[in-house]
């Protein structure tokens, strides 16, 4: 188990370093306006000795090193346009823990709504369940995101007497962004599961449990639930990553300082050093998601071993 | 000697429902199962063997029905039954399953241990340190060795043998009366499949089992049924005691099968085969079954299905050749030939 782990996490450090690399690379080709703020108002000496300053003269290789050392000491650089001279991880760690915050609870919702769905779906396949189940995802999936999104913020508004703007200490405000991040998930959680615990349990091992008497019951959820939840597992991470840094749109609906417009911001103010930062940081994450989700999985499927020993026979 | 009827099927129909349409899957069938018996049922493949027994336990498909018919069991017709609870009363714990194929009859994520332990708990109520000793001897008595290493063990660390011991024993450990073993060895190999019908034999002993053996091998059953029910198209068309049915055989169709066993082939020819396809199950069938596929069918099969034409008290076979009008016809030469070679026990 841990030689697995650690040959797992090296081979993703390799990756990252790679991406890290390529990152920086990419970020020289842009135009250097993007490391001042008042670019246009600067003389030429001026740009000159901030460029120096910040070291951008150098070879590409002294600076790709320079950058990686900096990293090691867990410093992401400095913003220049987004709010000048402001370390990057002090911008984010105001934002990081609200969007954390709403996407975990969002993700507890999903699960608490979406698994037993997708279980009453499989269970009672056909019938009212099921097809409330499906009208539900064929809904979530076809209608855009932004339109419901709308409507729940219009909706809990009018009629509900919800706040439209998001305020960190007053929790009724969180509520509607919650839902509006739960939806997704929940279709996609429900839909999953259902379709794995169908698969699941049209196999003979069921046929099997049901000749040596088990309960219709048990048979759903002690062996169909468990087997249909592991190959869902492994998707739980990223899920979760990407909701905590994908709800741009609900962010910016009601306005919650979160990490989600963000990059969109950074990006459209060419704030360089910003856009490296976000870009690495979402691979970090990107990455981090797919370590967690294999490492669930190994820990529930016991087809996958850690090592060779003991093996068939 | 009279001996004591477990299970009494009367005048069965099993039909499936396929857009629309019925297969009619199991042709009205009769049949008593002795206590302590061990029956043989061969027949081809989509005969209906497996369909057939899976009605005893509730098993048929979403799409299949029991049109007509009695399944009686101790008192009860199982085949009125509708709840789960009313199957849950007859599942393992009067009548388990060997199902065909070890290889997926097994759950790959749950151990081998919890697996044998379910049926246990839920047929002797047994927990805990008891229920551990009991799952430990089940597999001894399987012939697992090392059970206590074994019993913490997944499926896919178990070989396709091991496999179909551990789901025999689930089936033991349901401590049913009927054990009923839908080819059990053809995923296996001859010699494995040798040790596990030995297996099975000795575990009908220890547990006093009535055993129905699924099977379209005929040299397997030799070894271990006393009597043997020959199906074709859903029906049984001949049923004897073993001796009965390889040394006295009357079915055109089960000198058919006879003549197919390697036993019967002549060395550098090749083996028999049984020309055309067995019918259509959607269509009623006129007549015997077999005769469009029998060389030697007389008009009668065409046109009008034959009864049940009594041999000897054990013996019954459903074939106009036995009718006293009928020409006669021999079986086949090295049919007749099985007796003297000294048949094909092994
Ligand atoms: N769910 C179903 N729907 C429709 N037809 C079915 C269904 N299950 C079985 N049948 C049909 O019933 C007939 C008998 O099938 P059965 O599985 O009992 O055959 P079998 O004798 O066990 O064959 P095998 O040796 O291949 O296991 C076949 O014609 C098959 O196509
Ligand atoms: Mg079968």
């Amino acid at each position: 188990m841990i030689r697995y782990l650690a040959k797992r996490l090296a081979r993703s450090v390799i990756t990252l370093i790679i991406i890290i690399s390529i990152v920086f690379l990419l970020l020289r080709l842009m135009p250097i306006e993007g490391y001042f703020q008042n670019y246009d108002k600067l003389t030429k000496g001026q740009i000159h000795t901030g460029i120096v300053n910040m070291g951008l003269d150098k070879p590409i290789p002294v600076q790709l090193k320079n950058f990686f050392i900096q990293l090691l000491h867990g410093n992401l650089g400095v913003s220049r346009i987004y709010r000048a001279n402001v370390p990057i991880t002090e911008i984010l760690a105001g934002k990081v823990p609200i969007s954390l915050t709403l996407g975990g609870i969002s993700l507890i919702l999903s699960l608490v709504l979406g698994i037993p769905l997708g279980t009453l779906m499989a269970r009672f396949k056909g019938k009212f369940w099921d097809r409330f189940g499906t009208a539900f995802i064929v809904f979530i999936q076809a209608v855009p995101a932004a339109v419901y999104y709308l409507f729940i913020q219009v909706f809990g508004y009018e009629y509900l007497g919800f706040s439209m703007l998001f305020k960190k200490g007053d929790f009724t405000t969180w509520i509607l962004p919650i839902i509006s991040l739960a939806l997704g998930n929940i279709a996609y959680y429900s839909m999953w599961l259902r379709r794995y615990m169908v698969d699941e349990s049209n196999k003979d091992y069921v046929k099997l449990a049901v000749a040596k008497g088990v309960s219709s019951k048990d048979i759903m959820m002690k062996h169909v639930f468990r087997n249909a939840v592991v190959p869902m597992i492994q998707y739980l991470p990223s899920s979760f990553l990407n909701t905590v840094i994908g709800s741009i749109y609900v962010e910016s609906l009601y306005s919650i300082p979160g990490m989600g417009g963000l990059l969109v911001d950074v990006v459209k103010r060419q704030d360089n050093t910003m856009v490296q930062a976000m870009v690495i940081l979402f691979a970090c994450v990107g990455i981090l998601g797919l370590i967690l989700g294999d490492i669930l999985m190994t820990i529930l499927d016991p087809r996958i071993s850690f090592n060779k020993k003991g093996g068939a026979r | 000697m009279e001996k004591e009827i477990v299970l009494s099927v009367k005048n069965l129909n099993v039909k499936f429902k396929l857009r629309g349409r019925a297969l009619h899957a199991i042709r009205d069938i009769s049949l008593d199962v002795y206590k302590g018996e061990s029956l043989a049922i061969v027949g081809e493949s989509g005969s209906g063997k497996s369909v057939f027994t899976k009605a005893f336990m509730g098993l048929l498909d979403k799409n299949g029905y029991i049109e007509s018919g009695e399944i009686l069991y101790k008192g009860q017709n199982l085949a009125a039954f509708k709840t789960e609870r009313e199957w849950q009363s007859i599942r393992g714990r009067e009548i388990a399953m060997v199902l065909q194929d070890p290889m997926t009859s097994l759950n790959p994520l749950k151990t081998i241990g919890a697996q044998i332990g379910e049926a246990i708990q839920l047929h002797q109520g047994l927990k805990g340190k008891d229920l551990k000793a009991a799952v430990l001897e089940i597999l001894r008595d399987v012939g697992i060795t090392e059970p206590e290493r074994r019993y913490k063990q997944y499926p896919h660390e178990f070989s396709g043998g091991m496999r179909q011991r551990v789901v025999i024993a689930i089936g033991i450990a349901c401590r049913p009366r009927t054990l009923i073993c839908d080819e059990p060895t053809t995923a296996l190999d001859v010699t494995i499949q040798a040790q596990i019908l030995e297996l099975l034999k000795s575990l009908k002993k220890k547990y006093q089992l009535t055993t129905l053996y699924i099977t379209h091998d005929l040299g397997v059953v030799a070894n271990v049924a006393d009597r043997i029910a020959v199906m074709y198209a859903g029906d049984i068309v001949e049923i004897g005691s073993c001796e009965e049915i390889f040394y006295d055989p009357r079915h055109p169709y089960t000198w058919a099968l006879l003549s197919s066993l390697p036993q019967l082939g002549v060395k550098g020819e090749e083996l028999y085969t049984i020309k055309g396809t067995p019918p259509n199950l959607f269509q009623t069938i006129k007549g015997d079954a077999y005769a469009p596929r029998n060389p030697r069918a007389l008009k009668i099969d065409f046109v009008e299905r034959p009864p049940y034409f009594e041999v000897s008290p054990t013996h019954r076979v459903r074939s106009w050749l036995m009718d006293s009008r009928a020409p006669k016809v021999d079986p086949p030469e090295h049919i007749k030939k099985l007796r003297s070679q000294g048949g094909i026990y092994r």
